[in-house]
């Protein structure tokens, strides 16, 4: 076991230096990408600077922990999309184009393979603006510090990450019997804009979506809800935790029976 | 020694009406059929063969080598290499092998050559001294050392098959499937392939699985023939057995200065035998007659021919192999 997870973090070691070089090679496309993106995250920052600065009160919560809020989403979003964006190849072409016979000629996981191969640099732009947001606010609302809350909130941005790849795996294996699925993979995807604003401010029909069906207010609103106030760590951090790793296991195992299906394409 | 032991598969297919309305239609009403792509298929290879695996296009070839290399999730049937199971341990079966589609490359598009060979080294854990001298065996006889640090998207097609084909080496696996690896490659770089394949598969008792549509590989390289056909087997034997077998074809080729000597030659009449057996064809003082040597003794057929009319010059040709396969390809003998 020990064995294991220290190949695969060597794996992933080696995967990572690869993508760094890949970037390296095409260093235009590579620096204008990160400036295009941050570009967009900006103009992002002052559109909800905007609004909020005209509704400084929503549903109890001010317009500092409302940003706060909003930043802390952007972390776990930030982070799976750093590291786990090559799933969306899956659903786009790997399975249509038959791509995906080479993972399956290779004696390593083929999950774990697709998961570490690609590396997302432009993910780079919501980790900063992320954590500049969270900088920000941070001053302006009153958290209590503890080491118990350090360690809740680490556990929460990890687990919270993995709500996001439990449901690009599940959904991406779709495509291993309808041979793509970028656009569910998109659907579930796009709710995660819901989950960056207090769910309070939603009507039950988009609260209740957002927190039992598609569980993104689980990678934001809760868990820094508990930063923020101290509420409920066991209901605001734990499901967080048990949603996250229920919503892997869901997503590995319909990638494994996908696997079973997979039809490749003619050669 | 592998065995391929009832190896079924069996796809689901929709079917659809034409245009857009038809496809609307099956949106909301599929139809489906199932197709069996590969029926019940047996052999065995043993340790150190090299097998030439053909059929026409869409006879079935590249299911079942997918099926064989750990891709497609057999229907029904087993494929084991030394008694392991792609379906029941896919990592410990892939080990074995290595695996080369001529039309697709597992190298990294954008990074030198030689970055990928330290990938691999990682995926497949091969030591560090077994890798050195293993990249110094490949170099010499893939010839890699002209564009090992040359990005992978700039290498030419020969290039690329070659580096294509010492990445499925690498891990020195027991069995190599060697999926069209001449394709689209000039005469030169063909030869040079077909030797490295074949120094590889004497030096290291490599068993080899190729498929390919020249034909040239496969008596070049194979010592056994497997052909399928719609999902099924259809010939399971050596070259020479595959010629006698079928290869009862003969090509006469005359030079004769009558013009009428295709009208005058009766051959059917003469031996009584299908117009399809005989087919006679004159282009201008060139006559060539094909004809199957087990129905007309060539010798009966040649001093028929030169008893009708004034022949200048003869000859008797043995069919070739690729005109026995595009006979069997079409279903006229067999």
């Amino acid at each position: 076991m020990i064995k294991q997870i220290k190949r695969m973090m060597r794996m992933h070691r080696i995967f990572v230096t690869q993508e760094l070089k890949r970037m390296m090679e095409y260093k235009a496309n590579f620096v204008v990408g990160v400036i295009a993106f941050l570009l967009g995250q900006i103009t992002n920052i002052l559109f909800i600077w905007i609004i909020f600065s005209q509704i400084p009160d929503l549903m109890g919560w001010n317009i500092n922990q409302i940003v706060f809020i909003y930043g802390f989403s952007l972390i776990p979003k930030g982070i799976d999309h750093l590291f786990f964006d090559n799933l969306w190849m899956i659903g786009h072409f790997y399975v249509s184009k038959g791509e995906f016979d080479k993972y399956l000629t290779r004696p390593i996981n083929t999950l774990f393979h697709v998961l570490v191969e690609r590396l997302q640099i432009d993910a780079l732009g919501e980790l900063i603006m992320g954590i500049s947001l969270i900088c920000v606010s941070v001053p302006k609302v009153s958290i209590v510090w503890s080491l118990e809350k350090v360690a809740l909130t680490i556990v929460a941005i990890v687990f919270a990450t993995f709500i996001y790849t439990g449901i690009k795996i599940g959904t991406a294996a779709i495509a291993f019997w309808t041979k793509k699925s970028g656009n569910i993979t998109y659907m579930f995807y796009m709710v995660n804009d819901f989950a960056k604003y207090p769910v309070t401010i939603y009507n039950n029909t988009v609260r209740g979506i957002i927190t039992y069906i598609i569980p993104f207010a689980f990678t934001a609103f809760y868990p820094a809800c508990y930063i923020l106030t101290n509420a409920n760590p066991l209901y605001n951090v734990g499901m967080t935790v048990i949603i996250s790793i229920v919503l892997m296991t869901i997503g590995i195992v319909i990638w494994n029976r996908g696997i079973r299906a997979y039809e490749s394409a003619g050669s | 020694m592998i065995e391929v032991n009832n190896l079924r598969k069996e796809f689901k297919k929709t079917i659809k009406d034409p245009g857009l309305k038809g496809s609307i239609k099956s949106l909301f009403h599929p139809k489906t059929e199932t197709i069996a792509a590969v029926k019940d298929i047996s052999f065995e290879i043993a340790d150190g063969e090299i097998l030439g695996f053909i059929g026409p296009n869409g006879a079935g070839k590249s299911t079942v080598i997918k099926m064989l290399t750990g891709i497609l999730t057999p229907t029904s049937g087993t494929c084991t290499i030394n008694g392991k199971n792609p379906t029941h341990n896919r990592k410990n079966y892939v080990r074995e092998i290595g695996v080369v589609f001529g039309q697709r490359t597992q190298l990294w598009w954008d990074l030198p050559l030689r970055e990928t060979y330290g990938v691999l080294k990682e995926i497949y854990e091969v030591p560090d001294d077994k890798f050195k001298e293993r990249m110094e065996f490949l170099n010499e006889v893939l010839e890699l050392e002209d564009f090992i640090t040359s990005p992978v998207r700039t290498l030419s097609l020969g290039q690329r098959m070659r580096a294509d084909i010492a990445a499925s080496l690498l891990h020195s696996p027991k069995v190599l499937f060697l999926d069209e690896p001449t394709i689209g490659l000039d005469v030169v770089v063909k030869h040079n392939i077909r030797n490295a394949i074949e120094y590889i598969n004497k030096k290291e008792k490599t068993t080899v699985i190729l498929t390919t549509h020249d034909l040239a590989d496969i008596e070049m390289l194979a010592n056994r023939i497997v052909m399928i056909d719609k999902g099924s087997n259809v010939f399971d034997g050596t070259i020479s057995e595959l010629k006698s077998k079928y290869g009862q074809i003969r090509e006469l080729n005359f030079d004769t200065s009558d013009a009428k000597a295709r009208e005058k030659l009766a051959y059917v009449k003469q031996f009584k035998t299908k117009k399809e057996d005989i087919i006679v064809e004159q282009e201008g003082n060139m006559v060539k007659v094909r004809f199957d040597s087990s129905i007309v003794p060539v010798s009966e057929m040649l001093s028929y021919t030169l008893g009708k009319i004034k022949v200048n010059d003869i000859s008797v040709k043995d069919a070739d192999i690729e005109e026995i396969i595009a006979r069997l390809y079409k279903h006229e003998v067999g």
